[in-house]
């Protein structure tokens, strides 16, 4: 039997309790040949320790403008892209952007990014562990000769504070456009003897295809360090991102801000008031799609004193006000990892669940711009351990994006009226 | 063969039974049933189950608290699991062991990577959130604390477990 608490002192948040009837006697561990079978295959979330695909454990996808679809992926400490001319049944030898095998960052919502513009040249974005304190650093590489080859990979920023979860986006133009979480304004602070929690939202822009990224820009101080950001560009071509904020009385839930411009972020907008008081790492991002009426589309995971699992919600101005959350899979299969896509034939989210024995993604859609939904449905399932269920559109035809260790990486079209 | 059959047992007995090196905080790998295993190993005492992680900054400020307050309430089990699944791991996880003072403490590291598996034995409501504390009391009830556990509230309870210890005697 379990009761939860929150961080406010003895407030119970939800209790349920649960018979502990049998307790197994497993099988005793013995001290020394148990630690050396450490670090084995079954200790790693990857089926392998080299570089190929099937050795990922994060696969991020993007196509490019002439529909064909390419990868990056992390395995054996470094980052590959690939290209693929059948949709993701076969592809292009992987070339290899990392120089030496790094520390990447294998948090649950790390993952490499790619993004691939008009003329063919490719931005890259990737997080490293860089000491043994674990202070990340964000580095960016891109290819200017259609992915053959890559710049040998830099830091996005000449500040060397913590940096972790970069997003991407790209504007029609070619321009890209990244966010992350940055933990520079920590030391003034802590000079001043101030308390500084979480992290600082940063931006910067590139016009030359992520070959270089202009100054880093603040957005908003004291943001949740340690999960991803969401982001798209609305249909004028400004960035909005979702991100996990830090509100009064260590409260971590979700907010969006909108750009009026590539350098100017807007006011910033709590999505729900789930309550969320927690002084740890949630370690679960959102999910944000913007549809072409210009309809806010957004996931996210919460355990507050509101509302806990996983919701939906919508904004049809511009991210100022959200709808009522919508809740999200079975309560008891521990939905997470939402992922939602606005694309030309509606609006689709994937997300996980969880029996004990196997992990499923589940999918719903919606083809009146989010006000209801289909009845969810399995669409693939593993045994093993597995990224987080990815969607994406060539504009004709949306696929599920699934790397997992047991058997490999899937792309697979979603099929039917779902 | 039966001579070569002796040899191998008590060199593997030997193996086992050899403590973690001086200074070398020893980490058992957490793996499916290894939380029945922690269960029926401390049943019936009150036992403090710390989750953290090396790359969780909430952790390592709630780690050095955790150690003292091992060293100041001897009346409970410490356990520590990092839930960070980390290639190469062992050694940074000692480390911040060992400077927070809970080198002797009992602890663990995720050591599967099926984690949502890992995570839906000990609790299927945890989606791995860290740091989380889990009380479980002498009658084998749980409390689970998310986020940051105050060290007083962690003290009070064990006061008040000790106490039902000796009203039950």
């Amino acid at each position: 039997m379990i009761a939860h608490r929150g961080k406010k002192k003895g407030e119970p948040v939800m209790m349920y309790r649960r018979s502990v009837l049998v307790l197994v006697i497993a099988l005793a561990l013995c001290r020394g040949s148990a630690w050396a079978q450490m670090s084995h295959n079954h200790a790693s979330e990857a089926a392998c320790e080299t570089t190929e695909l099937r050795c990922a454990t994060k696969v991020t996808p993007a196509f490019g403008p002439d529909g064909r679809l390419w990868l990056a992926w992390m395995a054996g400490g470094h980052v590959l892209v690939a290209r693929s001319g059948d949709d993701g049944q076969g592809f292009t030898e992987p070339v290899q952007v990392t120089r030496d095998k790094l520390n990447l960052d294998w948090g649950p919502d790390a993952r490499p990014k790619i993004a691939v513009d008009r003329n063919g040249q490719i931005a890259l974005a990737f997080s490293i562990f860089r000491d043994n304190a674990f202070n990340g650093e964000v580095l960016v590489s891109h290819s200017s000769d259609g992915g053959k080859s890559f710049a040998e990979p830099r830091p996005i920023t000449p500040n060397n504070e913590s940096q972790r979860f970069e997003a991407l986006a790209l504007d029609a133009d070619g321009t890209v456009f990244a966010a992350w979480l940055d933990k520079r304004n920590r030391v003034p602070a802590r000079e001043n003897g101030r308390k500084y929690d979480g992290a600082g939202l940063f931006f910067a822009v590139s016009k030359d295809g992520g070959t270089t990224y202009g100054e880093a820009r603040l957005i908003k101080d004291n943001t949740c360090e340690c999960c991803r950001l969401a982001i798209a560009l609305d249909g004028q071509g400004h960035p909005v991102i979702m991100f996990r904020d830090i509100f009064d009385g260590s409260i971590r839930d979700h907010a969006t801000v909108t750009f009026s411009d590539l350098k100017t972020p807007g006011e910033i907008h709590r999505v729900s008031h789930d309550e969320w008081q927690i002084a740890a790492c949630p370690h679960q991002g959102p999910s944000l799609s913007i549809a072409a009426n210009g309809t806010y589309h957004v996931a996210w995971y919460t355990n507050g004193r509101v509302r806990k699992g996983l919701f939906y919600a919508s904004s049809r101005d511009g991210g100022k006000t959200f709808s009522d959350p919508l809740p999200i899979g079975q309560a008891d299969h521990g939905p997470s990892r939402p992922f939602v896509l606005a694309g030309s034939d509606g609006v689709t989210m994937v997300w996980k669940e969880f029996d004990g024995e196997k992990t499923v993604v589940n999918l719903m859609s919606s083809h009146d711009d989010g006000r209801s939904w289909s009845k969810p449905r399995t669409i693939a399932s593993t045994t093993d351990a597995s990224d987080h269920p990815l969607l994406i559109s060539d504009g004709r035809k949306t696929y599920l994006s699934w790397m997992t260790k047991a058997d490999g990486f899937r792309f697979q079209p979603i099929e039917g009226d779902s | 063969m039966k001579r070569q059959l002796a040899v191998i047992l008590m060199m593997g007995a030997l193996l086992a039974s050899a403590p973690a090196s001086e200074g070398q905080s020893e980490l058992k790998p957490f793996r499916r049933g290894s939380w029945q295993e922690l269960r029926h190993a401390h049943a019936g005492r009150p036992t403090i189950v710390a989750f953290w992680g090396v790359t969780c900054g909430p952790c390592k400020v709630e780690l050095p608290m955790l150690g003292a307050f091992m060293r100041d309430q001897a009346g409970v089990d410490v356990v520590t699991i990092s839930a960070d699944l980390v290639p190469d791991l062992p050694e940074a996880t000692r480390l911040m062991l060992q400077r927070a003072g809970l080198g002797s403490a009992e602890n663990w590291i995720f050591d599967d990577g099926f984690v949502e598996r890992l995570r839906f034995e000990i609790d299927p409501a945890w989606q791995g959130d860290i740091p989380r504390t889990m009380l479980i009391a002498g009658d084998g009830s749980i409390t689970a604390i998310e986020g940051s556990a105050d060290m007083d509230e962690l003290t009070k309870w064990v006061k008040e477990q000790l106490a039902t210890s000796k009203l039950a005697h």
